[in-house]
């Protein structure tokens, strides 16, 4: 094996040298960079969860509550800024969640004939296979979610879901409808479906994503992470319940 | 429970690194329960060698479960069904009569078969090689109780120590990332007085090697830690993540 490991060799220190940003590139093209790159917008994006659904639980107050919400919103001179920020929030985690994955699947270029956990857990539809535990699953898990969020972008940002009227005709002219009319109608309409679906998966990625943040971010402690796993747990369940109550609200109560 | 078992073995063969393999069953009868997994396969190999068949090749060294040599994916499991146990300490009476048993070689690109069930694993050596130790000069060995190590602290170097570097880790995890090798190593020198001159160097010179090598990213699915012979932890995976930024981030190196 002598020569495989003389291309495996690092090039050695003093060829390297210091600039100012090689360090950066280092830390951004490690594996534990990229994780942790992983976490830090993960989170990030969970705290952006946790503001939108708050937004959004305000359709079950009323029409006015929810359209004051948004045009409230929409007048924030910073609301670009962050959209900016979300979107590359977004970018981030996804493009490293196709670079890791793949990664991933190079490192194990051979499957196994055949693969056993040996976690202790109760049984489950996939017996003892580590397929029962939504760790496995968070690259398909992130997936549809990707789905979800493109067809979410059809409806609410360009306007294109061709079940919504999106304006109006007044003695004024076409103007454009009120949100709460055009949520009510995205709700209510095909897109739904994927809304039920999506955010539901979205609670299976949170439950094991969101402590697995922590854990990327070097943020263990035999004080703290067994509440934080709970948490997440806790934390999963009321996003995936807040989200999807709104299309099931849109569909058939409203 | 029967003191004998009458088995079907389906063993990965693969005369060569850069030759194709195949799975080739085997009938075995008369296997007592006492005997360990390894013991059962010599067993084999005895047969196969009065048959003029090329034996199994696997690896082993002393078989009492400290030197990390032996290894071999059983029925999907790294190292068999128990925890915190190496193949070579698993017994026979763990299965039933008339059972089949599947045994691969630990499966990932930085872990090339050279034989059967031989893997090379010379990408730990490597690993450990960029910083897997402490630089002392020699000399007379310095008074017991001159460098105080609180014995919380003295724990958890030592529960990072009882990595026997067998490749488990790697081989259960569905990415086969290397970081509960890698972890334990660092953790086990950083934690202590004497290893910590080179904290910031080793982290991220073991961190470079470990990607150069090829292994995976980790993704929390403990997998690792339960197949751990040595029961090492996840914890010292957050301390390598930790170490690791605290190294980029604050360190001069
Ligand atoms: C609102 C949207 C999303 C949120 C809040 C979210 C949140 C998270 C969190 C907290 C993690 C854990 C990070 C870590 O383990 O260090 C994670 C991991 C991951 N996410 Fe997402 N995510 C979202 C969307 C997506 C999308 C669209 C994809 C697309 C494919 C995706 C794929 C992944 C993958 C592959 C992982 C790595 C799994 C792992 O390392 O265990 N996620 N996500
Ligand atoms: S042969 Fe030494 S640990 Fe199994």
């Amino acid at each position: 094996m002598v020569t495989k490991s003389a291309e495996k060799q690092q090039p050695s220190p003093s060829a390297s040298g210091k600039s100012a940003t090689k360090w950066i590139m280092t830390l951004l093209s490690s594996s534990l960079g990229q994780k942790f790159v992983m976490g830090i917008t993960g989170l990030l994006l969970c705290g952006f969860l946790v503001v939108h659904l708050a937004g959004n639980l305000l359709v079950y107050v009323g029409a006015d509550a929810y359209n004051t919400y948004a045009h409230d919103l929409h007048s924030m001179l910073l609301l670009p800024v962050a959209e900016v920020g979300l979107f590359l929030l977004l970018f981030a985690h996804i493009a490293l969640a196709f670079k890791l994955t793949s990664d991933n699947r190079k490192a194990r270029h051979i499957s196994y004939h055949e693969k056993q956990s040996k976690i202790e857990e109760p049984p489950s539809f996939f017996g003892k296979t580590p397929m029962g535990r939504t760790s496995s699953w968070m690259f398909l898990s992130g997936s549809i979610i990707l789905i979800f969020l493109i067809v979410h972008m059809i409806d609410m940002k360009l306007h294109l879901n061709p079940a919504v009227t999106y304006t109006v005709e007044t003695p004024e002219g076409v103007i454009e409808a009120d949100p709460y009319s055009i949520i009510v109608q995205v709700l209510g309409s095909w897109s739904a479906a994927v809304y039920i679906i999506g955010t539901i998966i979205l609670g299976f990625h949170l439950s094991h994503g969101f402590w697995s943040a922590f854990q990327s971010l070097g943020l263990n402690h035999p004080k703290y992470t067994p509440w934080i796993r709970k948490f997440a747990i806790l934390f999963a369940a009321v996003i995936a319940i807040g989200f999807a109550s709104l299309p099931i609200w849109g569909l058939f109560i409203h | 429970m029967s003191e004998t078992l009458d088995l079907t073995l389906r063993v990965w063969r693969q005369p060569g690194a850069d030759v194709a393999g195949k799975y080739v069953e085997y009938k075995l009868t008369g296997i007592s329960t006492h005997m360990s997994f390894l013991e059962m396969l010599d067993v084999l190999n005895e047969q196969l060698h009065a048959q003029g068949d090329e034996m199994i090749a696997f690896d082993h060294d002393c078989r009492e479960g400290i030197c990390g040599m032996c290894s071999l994916m059983i029925n999907g499991q790294a190292h068999g069904p128990d925890t915190g146990t190496t193949t070579c300490q698993l017994h026979m009476r763990r299965f039933k009569n008339g059972d089949t048993i599947v045994v691969e070689p630990w499966r990932a690109q930085a872990f090339p078969v050279i034989r059967d069930l031989v893997v090379d694993r010379s990408a730990f050596d490597r690993i450990i090689e960029k910083g897997g130790f402490i630089s002392v000069s020699t000399g007379n060995a310095p008074e017991a109780n001159a460098i105080p190590v609180p014995a919380p602290v003295q724990e958890t170097a030592m529960d990072a120590a009882a990595c026997i570097g067998c490749g488990a880790c790697v081989a259960a995890c569905k990415n086969a990332s290397a970081m509960l090798f890698v972890s334990a190593k660092v953790s086990h020198l950083s934690t202590l007085p004497q290893g910590k001159p080179e904290r910031s160097s080793r982290v991220q010179n073991m961190v470079a090697q470990m990607d150069l090598e090829g292994f995976g990213n980790c993704t929390n699915t403990e997998e690792c830690s339960a197949a751990c012979p040595a029961e090492i932890s996840i914890s010292n995976i957050a301390r390598m993540n930790r170490e690791y930024m605290r190294a980029k981030l604050c360190s001069k190196e």
